[in-house]
């Protein structure tokens, strides 16, 4: 899966492309695990992420639970609102951090 | 709900049991996003054709055409590309006895994909949320009540994000409690997962709850095809009395129930 | 002829004569039957096909179920197999010397126990346990699971109920059900043993040392690749009823009882057939 991780303002920013779906899922599993794992503050940019299925949305919980055991920061930004309102029906806008973008997730940093 | 391009083409399906004929040229057609209530009483035909839908049987004659291909001669090889788009509800819930019931809705997974073992396990634990079996996963399934099962089974029909669910009898031996959840559920699953769901029911209360579109068979034919009120308003004299007996009783014709009593006919009792 | 003739006289007030009612009968039965045989025939191609090529269709047969099979055939079976065995063993040295007695022949008796266990007391009776054992438990599995729609769950699922279900127990069966055989060759020799060596004075060693003189590897590999042959016998019947099921839980069990006694019968028939074929 298409990925690229560059880093700004001590970020750690993951951008994802594509699916994430029942084949691709596992792709990003690893690459999200291999960012929590060596990385304190991450932002995974979903803005070219154009589908999210169960198994996409398994991956971040896990992701996400992850990072919040071992202490590291992790949020979410620029969702589009097709993959939103899927956060939303699986009840987890209100569990992940999410922000519009950067700027307002770097803000939010308590 | 606009109708917008159809899931389902069924046409001219007609199908035998020896030299019975069960279904007669039935067509009818599902559309993406819509709920589809087929109702009938015993004897209708409507779990032979729900069989036939999802290729468990094949017809004499006609065509069903599911997502675009004709499964009515398809080899079980070639059903499988089918049945990972495809959920379906069993009305007994038909859990392997022998597994928990987290083990039964990851089975699919299991055998159709090569997500890891966590990532499985997050996402029935997902399904089990939606169906309100949330911690229910080490259980086995003859721990369940009844509801309970149904739930599971829709979990295990859903665990693949299919875009056709078929349910058989979901309400049928519920208390009334129980059978409007399920029926919200349904309503939930075609909300939250996009999902053209066909429900076959002889239950009117959770036909009209739940339907976008009601098929009413009896005995083999289509007697109307519509949405609630054209289906309630209807003027046919074979509907009316179907919706005012509940589908539960047949309609008496005395000379017949007599014929039968006396085992004077050949007709066989039949549960299609 | 006649039974055209007999054909044109039918109509709903006079139904068939007896006689030709005894051979429709007789007609539908047997093709009932061939239908059986022909489905059992087909199981076992079709599991075949799975076990060679599985894996070339990406559907595996999985290593857990068929160890879970193992364990529930074989080791859960050998303390009824193995107390059988001692006893088999016992009786037929019993038996033996106490026929051969009057011959004066009784020191004989180690060569024919040995020859009639390891040939055919063993298999074949290990087969029969295995027969109501495990024979009526996939007939019991398998209706159990068709009346509960769990086969028609599996095909829905893309799932093939031969693959998931029937090959694990029977590559389970084949290769716990010559080893039950071994290790009843083992007891019953040992169970006879012990009887032929307090009645005839002679030391266990003398006993086990004769035993193996008289044995030969094809004796034992004619055990053995019998109860290779009642295994798939059992596993294919027990599948071929157990599906058959009608009715609900009385259906079970008579598919139950069905399938351990066809087990038996075709066991038995099978082991004349082998013996007939082999021995000529």
């Amino acid at each position: 899966m298409e990925h690229h991780i560059r880093e700004e303002q001590g970020y750690h920013i993951a951008s994802l492309t594509g699916e994430i779906d029942l084949e691709t899922s596992p792709q990003a599993r690893k690459i999200l695990l291999d960012t929590v794992d060596h990385c304190e503050k991450i932002l995974i940019d979903m803005a070219s992420v154009t589908y999210l299925d169960s198994s996409g949305i398994a991956t971040l919980v896990e992701a996400f639970q992850r990072a919040k055991k071992n202490g590291k920061h992790m949020a979410f930004i620029y969702l589009s609102p097709a993959v939103l309102r899927v956060l939303s029906l699986a009840r987890l806008d209100k569990v992940f951090a999410i922000h519009a973008d950067i700027e307002s997730a770097i803000h939010a940093e308590p | 709900m606009a109708p917008s391009h159809p899931m389902i083409e069924v046409t001219d399906l007609t199908t035998h049991y020896g030299s019975r004929k069960i279904l007669n040229t039935i067509s009818l057609t599902v559309n993406k996003g819509e709920i589809m209530v087929i109702m009938g009483g015993s004897g209708s035909g409507k779990s032979t054709l729900l069989r036939h839908l999802i290729g468990l049987e094949h017809p004499s004659g006609g065509s069903i055409t599911l997502l675009g291909q004709n499964i009515a001669r398809m080899t079980e090889q070639d059903m499988t590309q089918f049945y990972r788009k495809l959920g379906v509800a069993f009305q007994s819930g038909a859990l392997l006895s022998s597994m928990t019931v987290g083990e039964n809705i990851m089975l699919p997974l299991r055998e159709h994909t090569k997500l890891d073992q966590k990532t499985m396990e997050i996402m029935v634990r997902l399904k089990l949320e939606v169906v309100n079996l949330a911690g229910f996963e080490d259980l086995m399934p003859s721990e369940l009540s009844g509801g309970m099962l149904k739930r599971a089974a829709f979990a295990r029909a859903v665990i693949m994000d299919p875009v056709l669910l078929f349910c058989d009898e979901p309400s049928a031996g519920l208390d009334p409690v129980v059978a409007s959840a399920l029926d919200e559920l349904i309503l939930r699953l075609r909300e939250a997962l996009d999902m053209t769901i066909v429900v076959v029911t002889h239950e009117l209360e959770s036909a009209f709850r739940i339907a976008d579109r009601i098929t009413v068979l009896d005995k083999g034919d289509i007697l109307t095809i519509g949405s609630v009120e054209e289906v309630r308003a209807s003027d046919n004299k074979r509907i009316q009395d179907l919706l005012n007996r509940n589908f539960e009783e047949e309609i008496l014709n005395p000379d017949e129930y007599l014929a039968r009593l006396t085992g004077e006919t050949e007709e066989m009792l039949s549960y299609v | 002829m006649q039974i055209l003739k007999a054909q044109s006289m039918l109509s709903p007030d006079r139904p068939l004569p007896r006689i030709l009612q005894k051979i429709e009968t007789l007609g539908r039965v047997t093709t009932k039957w061939v239908d059986t045989l022909g489905f059992g025939a087909s199981l076992l191609y079709q599991s075949i096909f799975w076990i060679c090529l599985g894996g070339r269709r990406k559907q595996q047969v999985r290593l857990e179920p068929v160890i879970s099979q193992m364990v529930e055939v074989g080791i859960l079976a050998l303390p009824i197999i193995s107390l059988v065995s001692v006893t088999i063993g016992l009786m037929l040295a019993i038996q033996g010397i106490n026929a051969l007695k009057d011959f004066g022949a009784q020191h004989q008796v180690t060569y024919g126990v040995a020859l009639s266990v390891v040939r055919e007391f063993a298999p074949l009776i290990t087969g029969i346990l295995i027969a109501g054992r495990s024979g009526s438990a996939f007939a019991a599995r398998l209706s159990t699971m068709t009346i509960n729609s769990e086969i028609d769950a599996l095909r829905v699922m893309g799932i093939n109920p031969v693959r998931f279900l029937v090959v694990p127990s029977l590559v389970a069966m084949m290769i716990m059900v010559p080893s039950l055989t071994l290790w009843a060759d083992l007891l019953a020799l040992l169970g006879a043993g012990l009887y032929i060596s307090t009645d005839l004075g002679i030391s266990m060693a003398t006993y086990m040392a004769q035993t193996v003189t008289y044995l030969g590897t094809d004796d034992v590999l004619h055990g053995l690749g019998k109860s290779l042959v009642f295994g798939v016998l059992i596993t294919i019947i027990g599948v071929v009823n157990g599906s058959s099921v009608t009715g609900g839980a009385e259906g079970v069990g008579k598919v139950t009882t069905r399938a351990v006694v066809h087990s038996i019968l075709a066991i038995i028939l099978a082991d004349l057939l082998i013996v007939f074929l082999l021995t000529r």
